[in-house]
């Protein structure tokens, strides 16, 4: 479901340059529930990612009209529009906070046999760094390949994987010292 | 116990459903369609955060699927029209003037704009030949390129082509026939039973 596929984004990218609204409709469709999950890890309340999750497209519309076809062929359009959702994450992040991080509206389906908690979840990720939490989040959460994150963030290889595995490290550890309590 | 990676992996969330629908229409690249029901029976209309940008009436076009697919932009089915809009058609229909209505030809080519809004301000009881639009464009000798223009008018009804004629005085072509056009001109007076 969430594997990276470069035959759609081949399609995608090829649309983009024939019929632009038609490959943003695409763009949209592909991207947006990914871009939506990834803000809700990142930010604080749903209205936030719902934001971040229309901003970013509105903002990659307007950046497209500037594009020549070249410059669409050669896009990594996972990379591309989380570079803009991370900046409206981060925009978002130094606004005061009035709620603490992890109370949410009624999102847990509680059809699920084991419901997801989703309020655990973004209190251990809380505990991680910015850079950790948004690297552990692209990654695992939004399934983005490696080279997508480094263009997102801004950031080599070598420092996304390391963030990764310290993230990791430490929202296991985060587990660990809960269920001893 | 799963593995965080696992557990992490399952943190999605599904969008609000319409957020695809407001992105879209939100950035321009899309409209929302409705019907409208009007003197002229049900008429599916098609709107951007521009203006209108296409109109069709149910008896050429049963089902908005098949408006949709004519209609050529990226669509999605709105439960009706915003009310202003839906009052300020059903009044420009009435009146047979459409001044105030906001339409989005920006799918069009210029040559294409250019011809529909000259034909716009052909007031209610007038014709004009095709000749006299290709006048206004100061391209004399576009006559049958205008006639093409009109006849892929995507506003029917509000765009006036129907008040546009064969300069020899005959009624000419229309979308939704020759009769049609003839009973709109005989309605708004500018022809004789």
């Amino acid at each position: 479901m969430k594997a990276h596929d470069a035959s759609d984004e081949d399609e995608i990218r090829r649309t983009l340059t024939s019929n632009r609204d038609l490959g943003f409709t695409m763009l949209v469709r592909r991207y947006q529930p990914g871009i939506y999950s990834g803000a809700r890890r990142l930010t604080h309340r749903h209205e936030d990612a719902e934001e971040v999750a229309q901003d970013t497209f509105l903002r990659a519309y307007r950046a497209l009209s500037g594009y020549d076809d070249k410059r669409i062929r050669d896009l990594r359009l996972s990379g591309w529009l989380w570079t803009i959702a991370l900046n409206l994450c981060r925009n978002r992040a130094s606004r005061p906070i009035r709620e603490l991080p992890g109370i949410t509206e009624a999102t847990v389906s509680t059809s699920d046999p084991l419901p997801i908690d989703f309020d655990s979840w973004n209190r251990r990720l809380a505990g991680l760094s910015t850079d950790q939490r948004t690297a552990v989040v692209l990654r695992h959460v939004v399934d983005l390949p490696i080279a997508d994150i480094c263009v997102a963030t801004g950031r080599p290889e070598g420092t996304v994987k390391t963030d990764i595995s310290r993230g990791l490290e430490r929202l296991r550890d985060a587990v660990q010292r809960e269920e001893l309590l | 116990m799963n593995s965080v990676e696992k557990q992490l992996s399952e943190l999605i969330e599904e969008p609000p459903s319409r957020l695809e629908r407001s992105t879209v229409v939100g950035a321009g690249a899309g409209d929302l369609v409705s019907s409208v029901d009007s003197r002229f029976g049900s008429l599916w209309v098609a709107w951007s955060r521009v203006g209108i940008t296409g109109l069709t009436p149910a008896f050429a076009s049963p089902t908005l699927e098949s408006f949709i697919d004519h209609h050529r932009r990226v669509s999605y089915e709105a439960s009706s029209l915003p009310n202003s809009l839906e009052h300020e058609i059903v009044s420009a229909l009435a009146s047979g003037t459409s001044e105030g209505l906001r339409f989005d030809l920006s799918g069009l080519s210029g040559f294409q704009q250019s011809v529909l809004e000259a034909c716009a301000t052909i007031p209610v009881g007038a014709v004009r030949p095709y000749g006299w639009i290709a006048k206004e464009l100061d391209m004399p000798r576009a006559t049958r390129a205008v006639g093409t223009a009109l006849a892929r008018n995507p506003i029917p009804l509000l765009i006036p082509c129907h008040r546009v004629v064969k300069s020899d005085g005959s009624i000419g072509n229309y979308a939704f026939g020759p009769e049609m056009k003839r009973q709109l001109l005989v309605s708004e007076g500018a022809i004789a039973l």
